[in-house]
């Protein structure tokens, strides 16, 4: 260890930078994480080079805990544009097709990954998948307990009619967001948080420390793409597709498809191809069969049930990202059957974890254990024993007795199949659950969260039931809107002091090591009070023909071709 | 004439004004939160109540109701509640590509099946007969997304003969156009040729059987002759009908075949402006589709009267 | 799929006495015998036999538990499975073979509905006629110029699927058809002199209609009702497929199509081609029936 190296880092270091260097040096956090979470809380690079140099002499630091490995090492082979780049061509993109392309509104995967394409982030995704990297911002420093963030934007951005991009445009950005009441910022800023320090730079004034902010500006809050500042809330992606991204919208129609052109004054340089063609669809069946027809080169994502033969198609490049996407298992813990902590743990043991992953995923998933903190986040804590199938155990919770439940769910890819599997698990200990599917037009109104009554939220929802739940870098959303006590999603009507505490403890929580000492206490809670089932989270799956490489795609839809080429 | 040309329009309004209201009373019968169902469940409630106050979906029902009959009068179909561009365009737009499917299909089957109903009919209870009758029920007994399926499985990719994508690429000519709709219109050919071969063949037996037929026949014409002057006309008569009565389902009932070779026909357009409750979008979808279908009967009853004057007076209702 | 079957009426009786009803009898005895000798009608009743069969034993005739056993998925067929196992690991033959209590249960049910509406309103229309077949007449108009399946999907769309709306959507849609078939059978007997004569007795309409036109044209409403069941199940099948029809996890085969048909294009046919085979013979077997059935009634 090269004391005199590290100190020099040490000296200069504000106490979140040096929390992480320490738990680097210590051992606690492998070099790849400290690398991701150096990039996240803005540490320079030559920071980081010396922090590595000064602690790869000598003794090899202690191995970290396999279960955080990093997440999304994407297997994708096309990650360093190297093997004969050929320029010019085009790609053709099986996406679902977007229900609305208004950068401040949009709700689903097709519209995030129609705008990314026009549109960037502050902070953009990093050519891994996973993790973020700089895009409209350069880079971003806290102060040093968390509460005030100063992002330098990158100089020399032109918007696609020509005018210059600055600070104005981003605080602009921010306004819209919170008048629109965007789910990941709310709370976090207001409309005063922003500020224009100067042309370049744009200055965070949030309403409480948060240690994850660059995450909630990036390409994991897909709503935060950067509009210019006369930009009017409601305008849709076709009727003002001036962006700054690296691909100019030529055609829209929302019956079939899009295509984009190069951007020839995008800041990051020429793009090897010269157009994208977005193909819509309404569902994964026929996207898996145009791709193996032939008439697509990329599906922005499908699912193990109609994309299975993908998974081992020796022409195709599987890009499975391990993301937090998830089911919940949700167990009314105000009244009914479920109110008894006892029976709901009962339930949770009869899950055949394992085999749900095989026959689901074909194994592309990781294990849940009835908490929502996923294995990809860095303060993930595996200390927490992992749950497993125990029927025995199951059985005495219950007391002998037979619980007589509708399981409701909605018709939602694995949904149904998740049910079918479910109830034959639980029949085993005493379960008699009756499977009830229904559309999703009426799931979410009926079952999950009806708009009657309004205080509690989710008060009326039914007394069992499975949702389904996207990424998200952080699992703040999950806990505040699903488990917090009334939580705007909470149908489970979770109402636990203790777990409130943990989870603002967390959001305080600087660092590392804190916030993996928060999530240890929130997972053990969680674990057991099992108010919601969780018994995995699966990998994201976007595949392209092996006649492309260079394409990345986040775990929310949104695939960047920007360094995609044609293999020679 | 004109008298009952009159008779017909008229009565085709009302049963139009009919389809306009009950495909309002449908999607209004449940109370039903049009905002949330487009923003989704996750989007903020504020949000929500804006795009609502924007569609005026909070207005009470009647109010819609006018609001909804007065824009049809005058034709303005507005705009979705989805999107918020022109209704109309889409819609003309689908039935476009819905028409050149279901005329495409049509070409393919009717020349065969209306040959193969005419030599049931004159070799009626042979061995012949008995073979098109049967293949005719199998071939109509199996739903169209199975046809579709085993096409798309068997030629589209096994054999790679066919593209899987109904929709072809946007700059294509007329024949790379018919190259993609092939099979989604083989699929449709399959099953409606047992239709209407059938119905060919009981038109034929019903005029082979029938007085003039045999005065012809001792009148000394040859078979040829006698098929040729007297028993097509009148053979195809219900032919013509149960093709008119068909093309409403051609243009919207197809959407099994649409969803497997995802063609972006009226059914899709439907199905999705139903699960949105994108009501300008469903009524003025209706409406057409309602208007294809008084114009096919319309055509078809003046085809049948032009091929068989008896049947005029039977055409009155 | 909503052709109208063009039926003739069946022979017409005089007023019912001793004499006629013994004949009526002799006649149907005749009538079922030529039936029984035709071909096309036995094979239907053998098929639909055999699946009448499976949906009766249920989960007791099937070789494996249809719903919670799971073997090893995408078997493909082999002595073990008849026809392979799903993407769950469950024995397809199994399923489609519990599947037929589906089809069977609900395809009825509905017909059923939609012909006894029907023939209700058809009664109506055709004996009365005037101002009351002229507005049902342009309702029915309306109802039948939209496709089935169309109007079963808006609706259920809109109501939520559940196998009872399933069940109320098509027996409701398949009322106009029935209607307007049996309007034109009975608006050629009310013609004919039993009708007036009974008139002139001074019977009520209800009687007249009732007693005299409703036995005449039993004929047609029964193929009528036999083409309904057809129909039935292709329209639930497609409905499944859709997604808006039977819900999951049950075993019906449209849904189990629906469910399967993306494993065929990586050479995992079984799942969907055995499923698809079982709509496709049922809907043959009814049809030959229905064939049957019409050629009897119109001699």
């Amino acid at each position: 260890m090269d004391y005199s190296r590290l100190d020099l880092v040490r000296r200069k270091a504000t106490p979140v930078e040096l929390d992480l260097v320490e738990s680097f040096a210590q051992g606690r956090v492998t070099r790849r994480q400290f690398i991701q979470r150096a990039a996240v809380i803005g540490l320079s690079a030559s920071a980081v080079s010396m922090v590595i140099a000064a602690c790869s002499s000598g003794t090899p630091s202690a191995t970290a805990p396999a279960a955080s490995e990093s997440a999304g090492a994407s297997e994708s082979a096309g990650a360093s544009a190297s093997a004969s780049a050929v320029t010019g061509g085009s790609i053709k993109v099986a996406i679902q097709r977007p229900v609305q392309i208004d950068p401040i509104n949009m709700q689903d995967l097709g519209g995030y990954g129609t705008v990314a394409q026009c549109f960037e982030f502050l902070c953009t995704l990093d050519k891994n998948g996973s993790d973020i990297a700089p895009g409209l911002a350069e880079s971003w420093q806290p102060n040093a307990d968390g509460s005030v963030w100063t992002f330098k934007l990158r100089q020399n951005v032109k918007w696609q009619d020509g005018k210059p991009f600055s600070a104005d445009d981003v605080v602009a950005t921010m306004g819209r967001l919170v008048a629109a009441g965007n789910s990941g910022l709310k709370g976090v800023i207001d409309d005063k948080s922003a500020v224009a320090t100067d042309a370049n730079t744009v200055t965070f004034n949030l309403l409480s420390p948060n240690g994850n902010f660059p995450y909630l500006v990036s390409v994991f809050n897909a709503q935060t793409v950067i509009t210019p500042k006369d930009y009017a809330t409601g305008t849709t992606l076709d009727a003002m597709p001036n962006g700054t991204g690296a691909w100019k919208l030529q055609t829209y129609d929302h019956a079939t498809g899009a295509t984009y052109a190069r951007n020839d004054d995008w800041w990051g340089g020429k793009t090897p191809l010269d157009t994208l063609e977005f193909v819509y669809f309404d569902e994964t069946g026929p996207m898996v069969t145009a791709y193996q027809g032939g008439q697509v080169d990329c599906i922005v994502q499908f699912d193990v049930l109609s994309g299975e033969a993908l998974l081992t198609d020796a022409n195709t490049n599987v890009i499975a990202t391990r993301a937090a996407l998830h089911r919940q298992i949700w167990m009314r813990c105000d009244k009914g059957q479920f109110a008894k902590k006892e029976v709901r743990q009962a339930l949770a043991y009869t899950f055949d974890r394992e085999a749900m992953i095989q026959q689901l995923f074909s194994g592309k998933a990781d294990l849940g254990n009835d908490h929502v903190i996923a294995p990809i986040y860095p303060y993930f804590d595996d200390s927490v024993p992992q749950r497993t199938r125990d029927v025995e155990k199951a059985k005495s919770l219950l007391g002998g007795a037979t619980i007589n439940a509708t399981l409701h769910a909605g018709q939602l890819l694995e949904i149904p199949d998740l049910a079918v599997l479910i109830k034959s698990n639980a029949a085993d200990a005493g379960f008699n659950l009756d499977v009830a599917v229904e559309s999703l037009d009426t799931f979410y109104g009926a079952q999950w969260c009806p708009a009657e009554p309004k205080d509690p939220p989710c008060s009326g929802a039914a007394e069992l039931g499975i949702v389904d739940y996207g990424h998200r870098a952080t699992p703040d959303v999950y806990l505040n809107a699903a488990l917090k006590t009334k939580g705007v999603w909470n149908s489970s009507q979770y109402n636990s002091q203790e777990f409130d505490d943990a989870f603002t403890e967390f959001q305080k929580s600087i660092g590392v090591e804190a916030q993996k000492a928060a999530c240890k206490k929130i997972e053990t809670i969680l674990n057991e009070d099992v108010p919601i089932g969780l018994p995995y989270f699966y990998n994201y799956l976007a595949g392209s023909s092996k006649k492309y490489q260079g394409i990345y795609s986040s775990a929310l839809g949104q695939m960047f071709f920007s360094s995609a080429s044609q293999v020679a | 004439m004109v008298r009952w040309l009159a008779r017909r329009l008229v009565l085709s309004l009302i049963t139009l004004w009919l389809l306009a209201s009950i495909v309002f009373i449908i999607a209004n019968v449940l109370p039903n939160d049009v905002g949330r169902t487009i923003l989704g469940p996750f989007a903020p409630q504020e949000s929500v109540d804006a795009l609502n106050e924007r569609l005026g979906t909070n207005d009470p029902l009647p109010e819609q109701y006018i609001r909804a009959m007065r824009n049809l009068v005058t034709f303005d179909f507005g705009n979705s509640f989805q999107n918020r561009t022109p209704v109309l365009p889409t819609i003309l737009a689908a039935i476009g590509r819905s028409g050149i499917l279901a005329l495409y299909a049509l070409l393919l089957t009717i020349p065969v099946a209306i040959i193969a109903g005419l030599y049931a009919g004159r070799h009626r209870d042979r061995p012949s007969d008995r073979g098109i009758v049967l293949a005719g029920v199998t071939m109509s007994s199996i739903p169209e997304f199975v046809v579709g399926t085993v096409l798309v499985v068997v030629v589209g990719v096994q054999l790679g003969l066919l593209p899987v994508l109904a929709t072809p690429p946007p700059k294509a000519g007329p024949l790379e156009v018919l190259r993609y709709l092939t099979m989604p219109a083989l699929a449709m050919a399959i099953v409606y040729f047992g239709y209407i071969a059938r119905m060919t063949r009981a038109g034929t037996i019903e005029v082979l059987e029938s007085d003039y037929i045999r005065t012809a026949t001792m009148k000394g014409l040859t078979t040829q002759q006698t098929m040729r002057r007297h028993v097509l006309r009148n053979a195809l008569v219900p032919t013509v009908a149960v093709i008119g009565v068909q093309i409403g389902y051609l243009f919207g009932g197809i959407i099994g075949v649409e969803k497997i070779f995802n063609y972006n026909g009226m059914g899709q357009l439907m199905l999705l402006a139903a699960q949105r409750k994108d009501i300008p979008m469903l009524t003025a979808g209706v409406i057409v589709i309602g208007i294809v279908y008084m114009l096919a009967t319309l055509i078809a009853d003046l085809i049948i009267a032009w091929m068989n004057p008896r049947a005029r007076l039977d055409t009155a209702s | 799929m909503d052709a109208a079957a063009t039926v003739t009426p069946g022979p017409a009786a005089g007023a019912p006495s001793g004499a006629v009803r013994s004949e009526r009898s002799q006649a149907r005895r005749e009538t079922l015998t030529v039936l029984f000798r035709k071909p096309g009608f036995l094979v239907g009743l053998i098929i639909l036999g055999v699946w009448a069969f499976c949906a009766i034993g249920g989960t007791n005739i099937t070789p494996y538990d249809p719903f919670n056993d799971f073997a090893r998925r995408h078997l493909p067929p082999s002595p073990e499975h008849l026809f392979g196992t799903d993407r769950l690991g469950r024995d397809v033959l199994s399923r489609v073979m519990v599947g037929a209590r589906d089809v069977l249960l609900v395809a009825p049910i509905a017909a059923l509905l939609g012909v006894v509406a029907g023939t209700l309103v058809g009664l109506t229309m055709g004996y009365y006629r005037g101002i009351v077949d002229d507005a049902i007449s342009r309702v029915v108009e309306a109802f039948l110029s939209l496709p089935v399946i169309l109007v079963a999907l808006l609706t259920l769309v809109v109501l939520g699927s559940s196998t009872q709306v399933v069940i109320l959507v098509v027996g409701i849609l398949f009322t106009p058809i029935v209607a307007r078939t049996v309007r034109s059978a009975v608006i050629a007997e009310r013609q004919l002199d039993y009708v007036t004569a009974a008139k002139l007795r001074g019977e009520s309409g209800s009687y007249i209609i009732t007693r005299e036109i409703f036995p005449n044209v039993l004929g047609p409403i029964v193929v009528e009702l036999t083409v309904r069941f057809g129909y039935a199940i292709f329209t639930i099948a497609t409905l499944s497929f859709l997604g808006v029809g039977i819900q999951p996890p049950s075993a019906d085969w449209g849904l189990t199509v629906s469910d399967e048909y993306t494993n065929m294009i990586s050479g995992k046919w079984w799942p969907t081609f055995f499923p698809a085979m079982a709509i496709a013979t049922c809907v043959i077997a009814v049809n030959l029936i229905a064939d049957a059935l019409s050629s009897v009634t119109d001699e």
